[in-house]
């Protein structure tokens, strides 16, 4: 187990910079998710952690080592890669101990290290096949075996779910977690799934054009969205963005929508410098509800979407569409009017220039 | 309708065969002309009517050939000079493929269009100048030279070919492996190589039949019957007044059968590598 530092790394291809002074710290055993859409430089920052991929500035700490000029197999990681990797020309017991074969353990050291990777992750029954042999869900666990049987300091994950089946990908996610939990060794977990990131991590770094946009625990990234991306990536269906203007009505701060008025409780002190300006405020479907009330907003009802345990509901409100998660006996109809209430407390205002939170 | 439509295909199906038979036929009639001439009686070879079939079936042709003409000499020698080509391929070749296939460096594309542009100079162009190099520095007139010789033009063949191989083994393998604890020759002697083993073995083999077959490079850079090659030899035979079509044949089936042994050995690891290459490559 170790820690992990990383502090002012930069990746340049080129003139082209795809990481800009990226600084991290992850404590030792936490879970650290590097979250972003495709190419925002996260499976960068993974290489450049595990020493595939030579930084252009900047330290790498893992433990107390600054690891920057030391060769990957010298900084006792492990990486789980998002293909599985595994050596098709050997079998699964062999691909479990390669790294210990490497680091010429003797061979009754290995068997027993193998055999009780394979307990853990329940592939001892496997162990003689060939990777062609095996499902995806078996690969995925004898990835999982080859990364746990050398007890390295530092787990690396890379997309490890994205070639998985919906109902694998949730078992395997809960797997994981556990493992976690048994092991308590330190985790970096690349993933673009906003779900994998949320339920997975002790932190969380939201990454987009080579920059970390905010790092906090998964709560804090939800609640607290550091900006108007992170509040959209964050969150499905995303959260809704409704534009409108602050005031200050009878001592009482409120957001003009067109024609609707939403009366503003809870949002944040530094609000009140934007009275009488133009904002963003971010609000999430979950905090509507069906009914009147001092924040309501009233629209035609577009789309109606059962879930089973929810209903969402699209609502047109003076031209924007809203999205909202209602109770699951709640069954407007397309056409007719609707009024929603808000809860102001949950309610984020964003400054449309910068799109960062007020 | 049916009908009509089954009985087009049977017109396009006998049409499709018989062109196919046409060209088998074509590829196949010299070798089963030249092993049936190679089992006649003298007499039967050269005749006022042709006779296709042997009245007679001798192998004098292939102990005459074996016991007089030193051809035993000629096929060991072509055995060496083989070897040593596809050795120095294996040794220089998969590692400059391997290069090629996994770093960009500054150069890179340039060098491999280089590669090909070697290819693409008729032989007899770089016959001279080998030559001057080659008795310059003793090689002349020796298996070693002309498997040097070789190299120069199943080099690039054997490199740009094996590369496709390479290119096709997945990257992350390799990451894999460095991280488990080897370095990136051992993980390329350790997990790419035996991947791309049947490419390897494809890519061996089209070398060695090639080199096991050159004729012109062999005539110019021998010139004793020690380091002489079968095709060279068997040229030789041709004298001014004979022609001997019996021993000519007989040596022409000897040296093919290397050729066919080694192919039914790896045809199926052949097949396999070369469509990999090509599908993923």
């Amino acid at each position: 187990m170790a820690t992990l530092s990383i502090k002012g790394v930069r990746k340049s291809f080129g003139s082209v910079e795809v990481l800009h002074n990226i600084d991290l710290e992850l404590e030792d055993g936490g879970f650290l998710v590097l979250l972003g859409p495709s190419g925002c430089g996260k499976s960068t920052l993974l290489s450049i952690i595990a020493g595939l991929e030579p930084s252009s500035g900047g330290d790498v700490v893992i433990g107390e080592r600054t690891v920057n000029d030391i060769h990957p197999k010298d900084r006792n990681i492990a990486m789980v890669f998002q293909s599985y990797a595994l050596y098709p020309t050997m079998s699964v017991r062999r691909n479990i101990g390669f790294g210990l074969e490497m680091r010429r353990v003797d061979t009754s050291s290995r068997e027993d290290a193998i055999g009780r990777a394979a307990d853990l992750l329940q592939i001892s029954h496997l162990l003689d096949r060939k990777p062609g042999q095996l499902s995806g869900g078996q690969r995925q666990r004898v990835a999982m075996g080859r990364a746990i049987v050398r007890n390295p300091d530092l787990f690396l994950f890379d997309e490890p779910l994205s070639n998985l089946d919906a109902k694998l990908r949730v078992e395997m996610r809960t797997e994981i977690k556990r493992l976690h939990d048994r092991l308590g060794t330190s985790v970096v977990y690349v993933t673009h799934d906003q779900v994998e990131a949320m339920t997975l991590g002790t932190k969380v770094a939201v990454m987009k054009g080579g920059v970390i946009q905010q790092l906090a625990d998964p709560q804090t990234i939800y609640e607290q969205p550091a900006n108007m991306f992170v509040a959209g990536f964050i969150g499905s269906p995303t959260m809704n963005f409704l534009n409108g203007t602050l005031e200050n009505q009878d001592g009482k701060l409120v957001l003009h929508h067109g024609e609707e008025t939403l009366e503003l409780s809870g949002v944040a002190k530094g609000a009140s410098a934007y009275v009488g300006k133009k904002v963003v405020a971010g609000i999430r479907p979950e905090t509507f509800s069906k009914g009147a009330g001092p924040s309501a907003l009233t629209g035609i009802v577009d789309v109606v979407e059962p879930t089973g345990p929810d209903t969402m509901v699209v609502l047109d409100v003076g031209g924007q569409m809203i999205s909202a998660r209602l109770g699951s006996r709640e069954r407007p109809h397309p056409g007719e009017p609707m009024t929603l209430s808000v809860d102001t407390t949950a309610l984020n205002l964003f400054d449309p220039e910068t799109g960062d939170r007020i | 309708m049916a009908v009509a439509r089954s009985r087009s295909k049977l017109v396009l199906d006998i049409g499709s065969y018989v062109v196919l038979i046409f060209l088998a036929f074509i590829c196949i009639a010299p070798i089963v002309w030249t092993f049936l001439t190679s089992i006649k009686l003298e007499e039967d070879i050269v005749t006022r009517n042709m006779i296709y079939i042997p009245t007679r079936i001798t192998f004098e042709h292939y102990v005459n050939l074996w016991n007089q003409s030193g051809y035993p000499v000629l096929v060991v020698n072509s055995l060496i000079t083989t070897s040593v080509t596809v050795l120095i391929c294996m040794l220089t070749g998969t590692i400059a493929a391997y290069s090629f296939s996994r770093f960009h460096f500054r150069g890179r594309t340039q060098l491999m269009l280089a590669y090909l542009i070697v290819r693409m100079f008729p032989a007899v162009l770089m016959i001279v100048p080998l030559f001057i190099v080659m008795r310059q520095v003793g090689l002349l007139d020796s298996s070693i030279g002309l498997a040097i010789a070789y190299t120069s033009f199943l080099l690039p063949l054997f490199v740009w070919m094996l590369k496709g191989f390479f290119d096709a083994a997945p990257k992350e393998l390799e990451s894999a492996a460095r991280i488990d604890g080897t370095t990136r020759l051992g993980a390329m002697f350790r997990i790419v190589i035996p991947i791309a083993r049947n490419g390897l073995l494809a890519t061996a083999v089209f070398v060695g039949i090639a080199a096991w077959n050159e004729y012109l490079f062999a005539l110019m850079l021998t010139t004793s019957q020690g380091s002489r090659t079968w095709p060279v030899g068997l040229q030789l035979m041709v004298g001014e007044f004979q022609l001997p079509w019996g021993m000519l044949a007989a040596g022409g089936i000897i040296s093919i059968l290397p050729v066919i042994v080694l192919f039914a050995f790896v045809q199926r690891a052949m097949v396999a590598g070369i469509t990999a290459g090509a599908v993923k490559g």
